[in-house]
């Protein structure tokens, strides 16, 4: 479904990422694993069209979408649940919603589609005139996830979704997460909690320094001595 | 007795259109980070436009809105689009320099096509009053007024419930959050603009009846909006709107118990005590 092929992305000349390559099957669940700084945000940024990348391209079902805006990504299903959530704290559940799924493609069905993320998060349907800054961080978690599921994703991209969350949200948030893959939805887990990703994704890249250093299934991962190191940098 | 009244009613008629003023100007500044220091000069050219529909068509300024309301907006988007947008993410006053600059120009472009002399835009209501009891009201005033509130209470529903409206504010509250949903943040910038400067075509036409025009009037409504911008709070929809009954008020309190010198100084006066003792601006965190 998604192809990125030899990507380098970085910022003022500087490049972040070097030479990423990565590929991810409809259906499928893979996790991006690293350390701070090993470039998996700038990845999933570059993904959602926010950096021109400076060499290599990106396929999505076989089309060439380096060259376009966020807006056509999100028109396409490449949606982005971003780090630290980014909900709009003076807007309402509901309004919140509604800007998920402003998009050309999800808009005609915005309320069908509202129902089905109420139904997946009624904790959401209590909240719905409340607004976004006074909810809990494991709500707005909830939140973002809805907001990301009203553009009608078709490639979920969730970066660092269990950061800053208590133990307890953090399982509710990876069971939604099992739960959107197993209805078919392709996702890309970016996270830094190296054996909760390994426990949900099927399989996994390590990034290190900007670039892939490991990646197969998520067991194999695991046991390999060189995860580690490129966690602590070694 | 009489005299405080009347100056509370003319202050409060031409308040809500400083009010309306300052909207567009905490719009733009919302969701781009512009200030506009030509933002009275589009006045003036508003003015100037139904000036010239006047002389060429015999149009009344209110009529004139269809035509300078639409022609406004398109040259606001185009200022913004290949003017600010370039500028936009270099230091503020870069931006600053550069709406000055703007100003500098529409002043003189007005000069060379219009020439120095006061002019007048005569409108069938001009001289018209309207009396409520011991209160004359001069009916431009009281249509400056009900449009004012009325295109103030549109633009709020308009903020509230549409997706346009939720943009601004979407880009306002958090553009990278914005565009991650899909949102054009560009596109919602330039239409902001344009909206901004739509609102001053209307505000030009209702401030016109009566007021003697001249190229370089612009920088008075400048400097009116940015006293109710600050005193409003930059994006604060009340707080604008209260900012300029405020600022209307005082005005007209400092023409009528004051000589003109000293009149002309009320209303900065009382924004620099309400900046002491109330810095954070006239309203109570009531953001939107």
């Amino acid at each position: 479904m998604l192809e990125i092929e030899r990507l380098v992305t970085g910022y003022n000349g500087v490049p972040v990422l070097q030479d990423v390559s990565l590929t991810l099957s409809s259906g499928e669940i893979v996790g991006l694993l690293g350390a701070n700084n090993a470039g998996k945000t700038t990845l999933i940024n570059s993904l959602s069209g926010m950096y021109a990348p400076m060499s290599g391209r990106i396929l999505f079902e076989g089309k060439d979408i380096t060259a376009l805006t966020p807006r056509e990504r999100v028109e396409l299903g490449i949606v982005q649940v971003p780090e630290g959530r980014l909900v709009f704290p003076e807007m309402s559940v509901r309004e919140n919603l509604l800007l998920g799924g402003i998009n050309r493609r999800a808009r005609p069905g915005r309320a069908r589609q509202m129902e089905h993320v109420l139904e997946l998060f009624p904790r959401m349907k209590e909240r719905l005139s409340q607004d976004a800054g006074t909810l809990s961080g494991g709500e707005q978690q909830m939140l973002a996830i809805g907001r990301a599921l009203m553009a009608e994703a078709r490639l979920l991209m969730l970066d660092e979704p269990s950061l800053g969350l208590s133990p307890l949200f953090v399982q509710y948030i990876f069971g939604i997460i099992d739960k959107l893959h197993a209805d078919g939805l392709t996702i890309l887990l970016v996270e830094q909690n190296l054996n909760l990703t390994l426990r949900h994704a099927q399989r996994c890249y390590v990034l290190e320094r900007g670039r892939v250093a490991i990646e197969g299934p998520a067991d194999a991962i695991k046991d390999d001595p060189r995860t580690r190191s490129a966690y602590l940098g070694l | 007795m009489d005299e405080f009244l009347q100056a509370l009613t003319q202050g409060l008629l031409i308040g809500s259109t400083y009010g309306l003023l300052a909207l567009g100007m905490g719009l733009v500044y919302g969701v781009s980070g512009v200030v506009n220091f030509a933002h009275g000069d589009f006045i003036a050219l508003g003015m100037f436009m139904c000036l010239a529909l006047y002389s060429a068509l015999s149009l009344d300024p209110y009529v004139s809105i269809i035509i300078t309301v639409p022609v406004m907006m398109a040259v606001g988007a185009l200022v913004y689009r290949y003017l600010l947008r370039p500028m936009v993410g270099y230091k503020f006053l870069m931006i600053v320099q550069l709406t000055l600059g703007l100003s500098l120009v529409l002043q003189n472009g007005i000069l060379m096509v219009f020439g120095g002399q006061p002019a007048r835009t005569p409108s069938v209501v001009e001289s018209k009053l309207w009396i409520l009891g011991d209160v004359v009201m001069r009916v431009p005033h009281v249509i400056a007024f009900v449009v004012s509130f009325a295109l103030a209470i549109a633009l709020y529903a308009m903020l509230r419930s549409t997706d346009f409206g939720r943009s601004i504010r979407a880009v306002h509250q958090n553009a990278h959050a914005a565009s991650l949903t899909g949102i054009d943040v560009g596109r919602v910038q330039v239409l902001t603009f344009a909206l901004g400067i739509g609102i001053l075509a209307v505000a030009a036409a209702l401030l016109l009846p009566g007021t003697p025009i001249q190229p370089t009037m612009g920088l008075r409504y400048t400097v009116i909006t940015l006293l109710v911008v600050v005193l409003g709070g930059m994006t604060n929809f009340v707080g604008i709107m209260l900012g300029g009954l405020v600022i209307g008020i005082s005005e007209a309190f400092g023409t009528i118990y004051l000589s003109d010198t000293l009149g002309m100084l009320l209303p900065y006066g009382i924004f620099v005590l309400i900046m002491l003792f109330r810095p954070q601006g006239l309203t109570w965190g009531a953001a939107r």
